[in-house]
């Protein structure tokens, strides 16, 4: 049986720089001129106070788990292979919340509040996936 | 917006079993439920001038024909019926569909609504294909499904944290899905009933930690309908209308990541607002039909709806408390962790069963003398937070 492809995130005008910077290793995310709120995902304009003035930032790279998940069954087709993965929510230093994977440690290492830092992933020549991997301490 | 209180009623519902029924095609579910809902409601079906179909997730084309007015046409209400259009949330189409007939009565723009579901999830989609369309249906193309990410999983992140906050035990969610089976037991159109034990949910497979492959929900074949008029009408087709008294909600996201509080949703704001359009308080509801599909869900459902306190629903769930004969019956057809999971049926199967048990048409699972039932209703990757609340009197 052939392993389906990957699910590769579209990318468009408004989401082209974060990609770029993916490719690149570094991790930005939106900031609102107006209203100094940061955004994550990045949006068309400000959800906070309606503004198109919005910048990229460098984020810090830190965060702590929210919440994750070990998937041992049941994965969709293009991640059976990966099994077991951890799925995770990580609140990134700079309080926006994001999708991703912890890796670089033994899931079952993985906790509620742990300190984790970005690392890249290349997914296509074009995509790079922002995940994220436990802080040595 | 708060004068919808008492002023329309459910006075008819119909259902088929949920299962898995190859030789059944789902527009004979949708049209023998909604048969049976006009036949409860002891109405001439001419009487029926909007027809609301939710949507099938099943096949394209068979959602095309409910939005082409098959069902309009399978009822003989051709030339009769003034509007026929989908209502779709996902799991929380029952509340928005109840709203929305609530709205065209109280307008003056129709008189009795017909609202209607009906699906193929358990012979339509395989095994791997029922995941796989649920790693893409309401979840992030670009921001979640490159994770990973599918129903299991999100199930998962949102019972860890609720675990990790509130201590909740395994063997008090394994419970959330006994006293489900245990309604399941004495409902014929649930899909799972046979007795089920804490241990043999805790044997199950582990699918996505801490979330084990009994404690999800089956994808099933099914159909419901609900049949909604003006209080007036109803009083004169039966001595017990189950009103409309109070609704509230909220959207909270579409991506799950954007969601600040996983162990809380909008369910509590969602309830107050409820409540006080229905001059109610959680003492007062006799029958909590909390939307389940996995059981955090209805822990969840019971600590932020006022039944018990932050961080004690497993407990209280694990006592007994929400089983046949228990202090507060909660998602009295089984839920769709026994009934079966039909799509967006799901959540009408729970609006339904609230009707039926205020009806007193609940056979062998009736709680008796119920007067005042909450439904509890969401959809998609857990997006929004319904609550409605129903009752035979207008206190």
């Amino acid at each position: 049986m052939n392993t389906p492809e990957k699910p590769v995130p579209p990318v468009n005008s408004w989401t082209a720089p974060y990609w770029e910077a993916a490719r690149k290793g570094k991790l930005i995310i939106q900031k609102c001129r107006d209203c100094q709120k940061y955004i994550f995902y990045p949006r068309m304009s400000c959800p906070f106070c309606f503004s198109d003035r919005i910048e990229w930032v460098q984020s810090s790279g830190r965060g702590t788990v929210y919440t994750y998940t070990i998937v041992r069954n049941n994965a969709p087709s293009a991640f059976l292979a990966d099994m077991p993965y951890v799925v995770a929510v990580v609140r990134l230093e700079e309080g926006v919340q994001m999708m991703t994977n912890v890796v670089g440690c033994a899931p079952e290492e993985v906790h509620c509040d742990m300190p984790v830092e970005v690392i890249f992933e290349k997914l296509t020549e074009e995509i790079t996936l922002p995940k994220f991997k436990p802080v040595k301490k | 917006m708060d004068d919808l209180k008492g002023k329309v009623a459910i006075v008819g519902i119909g259902e088929v079993p949920s299962g898995r029924f190859p030789e059944r095609e789902p527009i004979v579910s949708a049209v023998a439920s909604a048969r049976q809902a006009i036949i409860d409601a002891g109405i001439k079906k001419e009487e029926i001038d909007a027809v609301i179909p939710t949507a099938a997730l099943w096949s394209p084309q068979y959602n095309t024909e409910l939005v082409c007015c098959r069902i309009v046409e399978e009822l003989g209400l051709c030339g009769k019926a003034r509007m026929n259009f989908q209502v779709f949330s996902g799991g929380s189409s029952c509340c928005n569909m109840l709203k929305t007939a609530a709205g065209l009565i109280l307008l003056g723009l129709a008189r009795s609504v017909l609202c209607v579901h009906s699906d193929r999830l358990g012979t339509g989609v395989t095994g791997q294909g029922g995941i796989d369309l649920f790693s893409t249906a309401g979840i992030s193309k670009e921001w979640e499904a490159p994770y990973g990410l599918h129903y299991s999983a999100i199930a998962g992140l949102i019972t860890q944290r609720y675990v990790y906050e509130t201590g909740t035990t395994e063997e008090q969610l394994a419970s959330v899905c006994v006293s489900n089976r245990k309604w399941a037991e004495l409902n014929p159109n649930a899909m799972f009933r046979k007795p089920l034990t804490i241990e043999e949910v805790m044997a199950s497979k582990m699918l996505s930690t801490p979330l084990r492959a009994k404690e999800s929900n089956v994808l099933a074949d099914g159909g419901a309908a609900f049949l909604v008029t003006s209080a007036e009408r109803a009083r004169k087709l039966t001595d017990r209308p189950v009103y409309l008294l109070g609704e509230g909600s909220r959207v909270t996201h579409f991506a799950l990541s954007q969601e600040p509080d996983m162990t809380r949703f909008a369910w509590a704001e969602a309830a107050e607002e409820a409540y006080r359009k229905a001059g109610l308080s959680p003492e007062d509801i006799d029958v909590a039909e909390i939307y389940d599909s996995y059981p955090v869900f209805q822990l969840i459902g019971l600590e932020e709806l006022g039944f018990c306190k932050r961080g004690e629903a497993g407990a209280f769930v694990y006592a007994g408390n929400t089983w046949p004969g228990g202090k507060l019956p909660m998602t009295t057809n089984g839920g769709m962790l026994s009934q079966g999971h039909t799509g967006a049926g799901g959540g009408v199967a729970l609006m339904v069963e609230a009707a039926r048990q205020l009806m007193g048409k609940a056979g062998e699972r009736q709680v008796s003398g119920a007067r005042f039932a909450v439904v509890t209703a969401t959809g998609g990757t857990y997006m929004d937070s319904y609550v409605t609340i129903l009752g035979t009197e207008i206190p």
